[in-house]
């Protein structure tokens, strides 16, 4: 796999159409499976480069959201009648909303429903972050074509200013840690935050200025110093992606 | 090749000039040497060369620059591309590429030269710049020797007639510092290519440049030869100082001439024998067969050390020696493999919250990663309160380590040295026992070192605490340090006090024990108090 790399796009497309088949079956189990298969190519042929690590903040915010939207979907909204698991307390509402409950008696049909649209959100999102962590954003800027420039440049400062900031992160939770700060908690973000903000501003700025000051952009054409191929293995990838869209 | 006419130039929402009426003529195959304080202008010079200041940053400028012909109003930065190189001060934030070749091609690629011309250009920078075994590397796993080379090999690439460097060897040990500066004096001969440098490491470049531009901060510059602008300026190496010192007529600039200059005096005097130091008996820190290994690879190899109260230990080596590691492994913050590290009888590891503070204050290589307030005042006030001390503690500490603060402004907003003197300021508040500082120079002006090393100095002395700092700058640990410890490739190499290990070591020896040896002089002030002193 190292001597000669897949085309930028290639995980791009297959994870489009995985996650497109996700949505078109709309079946948690099958969401989970796709989620499992995804995870394992990852671990298997990711690079150790700052890129490849980002699949892992993907997976902690997928878990947030999964939390989040489970728990907004039980305690407010219409009721699905069934086997009531527990009650929550229920907040009263005017009078002119009808229909609209806050709190109230959780049914296991109701937290299954509410579980299983989120486990598809969730995979989506781990399916695209997956794609992001196998591919160079480097490399994926390269097949892109010049005259979304400006596009382009946005892109490139997002796509390697963003890995970067993983790095950052861990490096002042252990500088804060150090001044003898708690790492934890909600206000222990507040204090990550705005050295992160700084530290990601300046780079960005940095980077913009030394693209530009290499000129680039200043030619509508570009050329390619190495040749980026689509070869078998990468027609192969995005079959198997379609196959599995078929068959869903 | 350059010239500057009239220039003058302010940056949005500020009432201090930068640059004021600056007019200077640089001709081809000129080096070009840009000192002044922190904060100055010096990056803001370099980077009006190529139109990045105003194009990229805004502010009003007046005047004219032309390069080549071309004038920078005329063209983007993107325009002149392949006439200037310039490379920044962290190249590892100008990188567009994740593989050396791949980043050497990158501006040709957008210049849309054809493949075979790339080919051999590439091919070229890489000879030049001894670059062939890093060819597809990944940058990111590159030493900083390595990518500041590849940085200058990228620039080099597009044929520029101006290489425009940023502090190019401020986070370079000396070994790889001497390598990209002959790299840049053999262009110079060789190509004839115009080169301007900003660096506060004088004692690094002086030698190398056929003038300077001394950039004064309130607009004014000095502008001449070397000797010229030595003979006036605030700003001077270690070499200079001594010559002034002495009492020379002529300033020589490099070890060669100073030691011709001072032939007369080194040998009217005997040579006077190395001071015995006596131990010091006051264990505070502990290691015992240290080893930390990341992913399979041993950084660090069962490293044995005690550190003692009042001693200022510098850890030198190579980047990449292991030296953070060894500070982070003090600190508790690094997963030990085998081993102990034990800090006044306590593992590191598991010190949290206010023990924390007060056993070891740590100042990592960002200063700012410790900062999080909005303004100084708030800084200085959770410091107050974390520490339980009286309010306005912190911000008297911070006004005897860099005075004139003002309380209202944002971190982001101080200089480097200021936000270096903040960050200690809090960290003293809880006065630890160990306190622990990773390359706290880089960056910093002599003015601002010469703070940092007087305040290091009581610091220990007074309190009898132990400061362990890791750090490049020989100078500075020539006149802060009492103790070396030499790290290569995870091991100690050398470990004694810093008169013997810095004398016996060419490549990590100040200017001025080069000039005086085999004098066991480091700096200025020993050459001062022993002719004092009478060895006459």
């Amino acid at each position: 796999m190292k001597d000669s790399p897949l085309h930028p796009l290639t995980w791009w497309i297959w994870s489009f159409v995985i996650a497109v088949s996700v949505v078109r079956v709309n079946n948690p189990y099958f969401a989970l499976g796709a989620t499992t298969v995804v995870g394992f190519i990852v671990l298997k042929l990711r690079e150790d480069a700052s890129w490849g690590k980002s699949f892992n903040w993907t997976i902690k915010v997928a878990v947030w959201i999964l939390l989040i939207r489970t728990f907004i979907g039980i305690s407010i909204g219409v009721p699905i009648p069934g086997n009531v698991i527990f009650t929550l307390p229920r907040i009263l509402v005017p009078a002119w909303m009808p229909g609209i409950r806050i709190g109230g008696a959780v049914t296991a049909e109701r937290l299954t429903s509410a579980l299983s649209e989120g486990v598809i959100i969730c995979a989506i999102i781990v399916i695209f972050g997956a794609a992001s962590s196998l591919t160079s954003p480097h490399r994926l800027l390269r097949v892109l074509p010049v005259y979304i420039y400006e596009f382009a440049t946005a892109v490139v400062i997002a796509t390697s200013v963003l890995p970067q900031l993983v790095t950052s992160v861990a490096r002042i939770r252990q500088a804060q840690r150090l001044r003898g700060q708690k790492t934890k908690g909600f206000t222990s973000y507040r204090r990550l935050a705005i050295p992160l903000l700084e530290e990601s501003l300046a780079r960005s700025l940095d980077l913009a200025s030394a693209m530009d000051a290499r000129g680039y952009g200043t030619s509508r054409l570009r050329s390619r110093y190495r040749p980026i191929h689509w070869r078998i293995k990468d027609s192969a990838i995005v079959a198997s992606g379609i196959f599995i869209l078929v068959l869903s | 090749m350059i010239r500057f006419s009239n220039v003058s130039l302010v940056y949005p929402n500020s009432t201090t000039t930068v640059l004021e009426n600056l007019s200077i003529e640089i001709a081809e195959g000129e080096l070009v040497l840009v000192i002044g304080p922190t904060g100055s202008g010096k990056s803001s010079l370099l980077r009006l060369i190529n139109g990045l200041v105003p194009h990229h940053t805004g502010g009003i400028l007046a005047g004219q620059i032309t390069v080549d012909g071309v004038s920078t109003r005329d063209v983007k930065p993107g325009g002149l591309a392949h006439l200037i190189g310039i490379v920044g001060q962290n190249p590892l934030n100008g990188f567009v590429a994740d593989r050396v070749e791949e980043e050497l091609a990158f501006a040709m690629e957008a210049m849309n030269l054809p493949q075979d011309v790339m080919r051999k250009r590439v091919e070229e920078v890489l000879d030049l710049l001894s670059l062939t075994p890093l060819r597809s590397r990944l940058i990111a796993t590159l030493s900083g020797g390595e990518q500041q080379r590849v940085a200058i090999a990228s620039a080099l690439v597009m044929h520029p007639k101006v290489l425009v460097l940023d502090e190019p060897t401020s986070a370079l040990d000396p070994i790889a510092a001497e390598e990209v500066l002959s790299i840049l004096h053999r262009l110079v001969h060789d190509l004839s290519l115009t080169i301007i440098i900003a660096e506060h490491k004088l004692e690094r470049v002086i030698g190398f440049a056929d003038r300077i531009v001394h950039i004064n901060g309130d607009g004014r510059t000095i502008i001449g030869t070397p000797h010229e602008v030595m003979k006036v300026s605030s700003i001077s190496p270690p070499i200079v100082e001594l010559a002034r010192v002495l009492g020379l007529d002529e300033l020589p600039l490099t070890v060669r001439d100073m030691r011709r200059a001072v032939q007369q005096l080194r040998e009217s005097i005997s040579v006077v024998d190395i001071p015995v130091t006596i131990p010091n008996l006051n264990p505070v820190i502990n290691i015992e067969n240290l080893t930390v290994a990341y992913s399979d690879k041993n950084v660090l190899n069962s490293l044995c050390a005690t550190i003692h109260g009042g001693e200022i230990v510098a850890i030198m080596g190579r980047n990449g020696a292991g030296k953070s590691t060894l500070l982070r492994s003090i600190a508790g913050i690094s997963k030990i493999a085998k081993g102990s590290v034990v800090v006044h009888s306590l593992n590191p590891i598991t010190l949290e919250g206010q023990i924390r503070r007060e056993i070891i204050g740590f100042i990592p290589q960002e200063p700012s990663d410790l900062l999080y307030g909005q303004s100084v005042a708030q800084e200085c006030d959770q410091a107050d309160r974390d520490n339980q001390r009286e309010p306005g503690t912190t911000f008297a500490v911070l006004n005897q380590l860099v005075p004139g603060i003002n309380l209202q402004k944002h971190p982001r907003d101080l200089s480097e040295g200021q936000r270096l003197g903040l960050a200690l300021s809090v960290v003293f508040s809880a006065n630890p026992k160990v306190l622990i500082l990773d390359e706290p120079t880089r960056g910093l002006d002599y003015e601002a070192k010469k703070s940092l090393t007087k305040i290091l100095i009581e610091f220990a002395a007074i309190f009898n605490r132990a400061v362990i700092l890791a750090t490049h700058d020989v100078e500075l640990v020539a006149e802060l340090s009492t103790r070396v410890v030499f790290l290569a490739d995870g091991d100690i190499v050398a470990d004694g006090p810093t008169l013997e290990v810095l004398l016996s070591s060419p490549a990590f020896a100040p200017q001025v024990s080069k000039v005086m040896s085999p004098q066991p002089w480091l700096t200025v002030h020993d050459v001062v108090t022993a002719l004092e002193s009478g060895v006459l």
